[in-house]
């Protein structure tokens, strides 16, 4: 399964909890922040745009940075 | 206009609070905002002819917040 890398511009453990629950919604539950980093890793077969739109619902900055 | 009290979970400082205001502000029928942290609510007041508390609460439970009305 690829491993989804993004730029997340999160600030606090709100924000990562936040992306973690929008993404449990559409099924996605392998997910790793690094807050320090502003990073966060999705594992997921799920189409990419889907898990895009479901971490622009938080409301902060993201973009796709690399696939793993 | 009326106003609805939510209950929101998940917010741990002040930035997932403007998150909230700003984000919500630009919802249908939002008039005002006001998020507490330390009550874990927001007070928002709304045009009831353009969106109602539980439009409201689903907006916030979209962001990743738990969100349900309580008045
Ligand atoms: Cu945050
Ligand atoms: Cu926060």
């Amino acid at each position: 399964m690829p491993k989804l890398e993004y730029d997340f511009a999160m600030t606090c453990e709100g924000c990562s909890k936040a992306a973690q629950r929008n993404l449990a919604k559409i099924g996605v539950n392998d997910v790793e922040a690094d807050l320090a980093n502003k990073k966060l890793y999705v594992t997921t077969d799920i189409d990419q745009e889907k898990v895009l739109e479901a971490l622009k619902k938080t409301g902060k900055e993201v973009s796709l940075s690399k696939v793993h | 206009r009326q106003t609805t009290v939510i209950d929101i979970e998940g917010m741990t400082c002040n930035s997932c609070v403007k998150n909230i205001e700003n984000t919500i502000s630009n919802a249908k029928g939002i008039l005002n905002i006001k998020v507490s942290l330390e009550n874990k609510e927001g007070i928002f007041t709304f045009d009831p002819e353009l969106t109602h508390p539980e439009a409201v609460a689903d907006a916030i439970d979209d962001m990743g917040f738990d969100a349900s009305v309580n008045v």
